[in-house]
């Protein structure tokens, strides 16, 4: 009974402090899920367990921003200016895993999603900082616009966006933790996006005697990459 | 409400349990495992040689010598370029967590699963199935995503996999 009520106390503590934002030394950030603004769909709030423990950060250097290309400043979606604009380079940090789109993705809500978050680098310029390998791994595949790289821990993150021409690595591979990857930029094929990294994880769970590949939420294991980033540790 | 719910979600049911799924190799039908007509080329049949899991093919692509074959015992990548796009077919037999049968989540994702899920996204067109209790993947991507029909309709997807046959893989 007394364990139950610590629990229930602690659930309402985690609960009521989801909506504040997180601060530490100097970065902060929103808690997953929390997307903005209300209208741009809903995210896994609440969801704090850490889907790919221990990764390195995919930028290769701080200050980096996640938060919405699409209802963000200078988005299509978002409050009218430009994309460069500097709230787009600034903390806190917002979640836009789970935010809305067309596209097919079993965790969130709606059934329908963005698949990953969309990582801002330091500055608004293209081809200057680099995307770096999350962990080992090969890779296994790069496609007009896309670079996947399967880890040793079996997930597969996909890197777009980045500038095809000064690729640093090659189809099968094998990549150190921190090895550069390629160029942040805003190549998507023969049509461009805005500058920026969509970086997702792709794993599998295993449910009884069932599995399924699943894009999981990023955001948990990029704030925890992060700070270890900013601590000098990556 | 919402947000306790989930937190019981992640706090009582997941678990960073990873290993390797057992494939059902009996359930391999004679029609998917057919004879190659030809052999295979050598890139296909060297690159998938240790892989341990039914590695699937559409047969239009399984004799184009100009795939990229990346693989271990417990997955494989095999790519192509074809005018203007990358195909990709991926197997893969590793899980990275599991959770319990009974998690409500879950159980309705599975329920929801059909055989084949085809999705537009990130200008990417993709087909997910799980067959032998492995799970598999079809991506095409183009050089323009936006104008491209084989990344904006599903006609050329669902021929690829209508087509796959099984080109490798052992016990």
């Amino acid at each position: 009974m007394r364990y139950g009520l610590i629990v229930l106390v602690f659930l309402l503590f985690t609960a009521c402090s989801q909506h504040k934002k997180v601060d530490y030394k100097g970065f902060s950030y929103y808690p997953a899920g929390q997307l903005i603004p209300e209208n741009s769909g809903k995210g896994r709030v609440g969801d704090n367990y850490i889907y790919a423990p221990g990764i390195r950060f995919p930028l290769e250097s701080a200050p980096a921003y996640i938060n919405s290309q699409v209802y963000g400043v200078g988005g299509y979606l978002g409050p009218k200016g430009s994309l460069c604009d500097q709230k787009n380079y600034s903390y806190p940090w917002r979640d836009n895993y789970c935010e809305k789109r067309g596209w097919k993705m079993p965790l969130c809500s709606s059934g329908k999603g963005h698949q990953g978050v969309d990582i801002r680098s330091s500055t608004c310029e293209k081809k200057k900082y680099y995307a770096v390998a999350v962990e080992d791994g090969v890779i296994t595949s790069i496609g007009k616009y896309t670079v996947k790289l399967r880890g040793k821990s079996g997930r597969t993150y996909r890197y777009l966006h980045l500038d095809s021409k000064t690729l640093q690595v090659r189809r099968g591979e094998r990549v150190r933790r921190a090895q550069r990857i390629g160029l942040v930029s805003n190549n998507m094929g023969s049509t461009s996006t805005s500058i920026h990294l969509h970086f997702d994880i792709k794993q599998t769970i295993k449910i009884g005697n069932r599995s399924k590949s699943i894009f999981v939420p990023p955001y948990t294991s990029l704030v925890d990459a992060y700070k270890r980033l900013l601590e000098g540790n990556p | 409400m919402r947000y306790l719910f989930l937190l019981f979600i992640s706090f009582s049911f997941l678990s960073a349990n990873s290993g390797v799924l057992d494939v059902d190799w009996s359930s391999i039908s004679k029609g998917i495992q057919q004879k190659p007509m030809a052999p295979f080329p050598k890139v296909l049949t060297k690159g998938v040689a240790d892989v341990r899991l039914p590695v699937y093919l559409s047969k239009s692509l399984a004799y184009n010598k100009n795939m990229v074959v990346v693989a271990d015992k417990n997955f494989y990548t095999i790519s192509f370029e074809l005018n203007g796009t990358t195909v990709t077919f991926e197997g893969d037999r590793t899980f990275q967590e599991s959770v319990a049968p009974t998690n409500p989540e879950f159980q309705k994702i599975a329920k929801k699963s059909a055989p084949v899920e085809y999705n537009l996204a990130e200008g990417i067109m993709s087909a997910e199935f799980n067959r032998h209790g492995v799970n598999y993947s079809i991506s095409i991507e183009c050089e323009e995503p936006k104008r491209d029909k084989r990344c904006k309709e599903a006609t050329f997807i669902q021929k690829l996999y209508r087509g796959l046959i099984i080109v490798g893989g052992r016990p």
